[in-house]
């Protein structure tokens, strides 16, 4: 993948440099599919032009296309498209990018185009992705009875964990807690740094049939009410939890298998509460699973060593790809400096769209299939 | 602010029963678009409330938004006038054309929870089953 961050390239330059990487060693001849996605539609193209624009520059208009979007989840679905037109036979190898432009804009128009992906009628209350996070944030924190501090933690190590990885916005930047709780408030009880930063990247990857280091081995999806206040549950995902019990069926396997995982803490207390949906701990054991170490490197189930959404940076389309790289990465023990202490066998990525509206579990193991 | 005899109109589905805020679309739970209008007291309880500093264009700073549940389990999201209130606070709720708003409600003695759930409303939801 590219580094994420402000760069000053266009969309097609970020998403084709991440496939020249990609590509590196396997070359575009072999490519008969191509899946990509991006959000927004700021500038002079809209997302319609993406697919036909980046196959035009890695001269890959003989290739068969598809174009999926959703989202904050669209580097998931990418992924899941990409699995299961393979799965269906009818293609041999298909190069999945995804890719977002941001920095050109100001935030104003980030927050606009973002508020897309939300129902109207929480837009015209002028409640915004972090303030809907704010208001789950809140919803989880009192259920279990927990401080506002325990999110902090979260924030710190996605920091943390970023500082390690040359890929991420925040390489070689960690942050302190005093620094998270005093950032800016942005929609209390969410600050600065428990919001993910407004980021430019793409990531790429090559997926073909077959078995080899890093190999698919369950996928699930899970969707859930768009507006918040039709949901059953108001403080964790149940498009989560849905789609972590399909992924895990389909891998015939537990949670108990998983060796790591990346997940989609768009906000930082996010990332306690997905890892709760998966199983990995328990209900309310989040900021424990943080507090205890178990998501660090060395940890039991290490979680986010790429530094996750808040350390990596958040290409809105791209993340959810990322987050699969990188499970990859790990399978291969070619994760550099953010390697996990133990090699995995298993590890679990989890995409989400929106306020969770529809979240991708996708597993990955170097055994055969 | 309303008063506590002030009343707020739902939609009750003809198909499942359930209440829901009115909407020009179908029964949010079961898709059925057969409904009564019924009205309940504009009192809610607050779930959870944001106090918002970076607020999308057009909208003061702070902006504070409270997610409200009415008796029923029927819950809003609401725009609040005045100070943030607290998780648990019960709040008076009128429509203001397509949106809501929330105040603080003093008279606030008596409110009906009918069959809805306590403040701590997912810590006894049975439907909490994390993967095994
Ligand atoms: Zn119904």
């Amino acid at each position: 993948m590219g580094r994420y961050g402000k760069r000053p390239e266009g969309l097609i330059d970020l998403a084709a440099e991440a496939a020249g990487l990609a590509l590196e060693g396997i070359g575009r001849k072999a490519i008969d599919l191509l899946v990509v996605g991006t959000m927004l539609s700021h500038g002079p193209y809209g997302p319609e032009a993406f697919l036909p624009r980046l196959a035009g520059r890695l001269s890959l208009e003989t290739a068969a296309g598809l174009r999926v979007e959703s989202a904050s989840g669209t580097g998931g679905m990418t992924f899941h498209a990409a699995a299961m037109a393979l799965e269906s036979g009818r293609y041999e190898r298909a190069l999945v990018v995804a890719a977002e432009k941001m920095t050109d804009q100001p935030t104003a128009v980030i927050t606009k185009e973002l508020s897309a992906s939300l129902h109207t009628s929480e837009v015209a209350t002028g409640a915004t992705m972090p303030a809907l996070a704010a208001l789950v944030t809140e919803r989880y924190l009192q259920r279990h009875g927990l401080s506002t501090a325990v999110i902090d933690l979260a924030s710190t190590h996605a920091r943390a964990m970023g500082a390690l990885n040359p890929s991420a916005h925040f390489f070689q930047k960690p942050a302190t807690l005093g620094e998270v709780e005093s950032s800016r408030p942005v929609a209390l009880p969410l600050r600065l740094l428990h919001c993910s930063a407004i980021s430019d990247g793409a990531t790429a990857l090559v997926l073909e049939r077959g078995a080899g280091p890093a190999t698919v081995l369950g996928l699930g999806q899970g969707m859930d009410a768009l507006r918040l206040v039709d949901r059953v549950e108001l403080s964790t995902f149940v498009a989560t939890r849905l789609a972590a019990k399909r992924a895990y069926e389909s891998a015939h396997l537990t949670r108990k298998e998983v060796d790591l995982a990346e997940v989609h803490d768009a906000f930082s207390p996010f990332g306690m509460i997905h890892i709760e949906d998966l199983g990995i701990c328990g209900p309310g054991e989040g900021p424990a699973w943080f507090e205890k170490g178990h998501a660090e490197l060395n940890g039991r189930v290490p979680v986010n060593p790429s530094g996750g959404v808040v350390g990596r940076g958040h290409p809105i389309a791209a993340s959810g790809l990322a987050e699969v790289a990188e499970v990859a990465l790990q399978l291969r023990g070619e994760a550099g400096r953010h390697s996990i202490g133990r090699r995995p066998k298993v590890g679990l990525a989890q995409a989400m769209s929106g306020i969770g509206s529809h979240n991708f579990v996708t597993i990955l193991g170097r055994e055969a299939p | 602010m309303s008063a506590p005899s002030e009343l707020l109109e739902l939609f009750r589905c003809g198909s499942c029963q359930v209440s829901y805020l009115p909407t020009d679309g179908p029964c949010p739970h079961c898709g059925a678009t057969a409904r009564e209008r019924h009205t309940v007291p504009a009192l809610g309880t607050v779930l959870a409330a944001t106090e918002l500093l970076s607020p999308a264009t057009g909208w003061p700073s702070p902006h504070r938004l409270a997610l409200v549940e009415l008796p029923g389990s029927v819950r809003l999201l609401a725009i609040v006038e005045g100070e943030l209130p607290s998780v648990g606070a019960v709040v008076s709720v009128r429509r203001d054309g397509a949106i809501y708003r929330a105040g603080s409600e003093p008279a606030a003695a008596g409110i009906e929870r009918g069959e809805g759930e306590s403040p701590r409303v997912g810590a006894t939801d049975p439907s909490f089953e994390p993967p095994r």
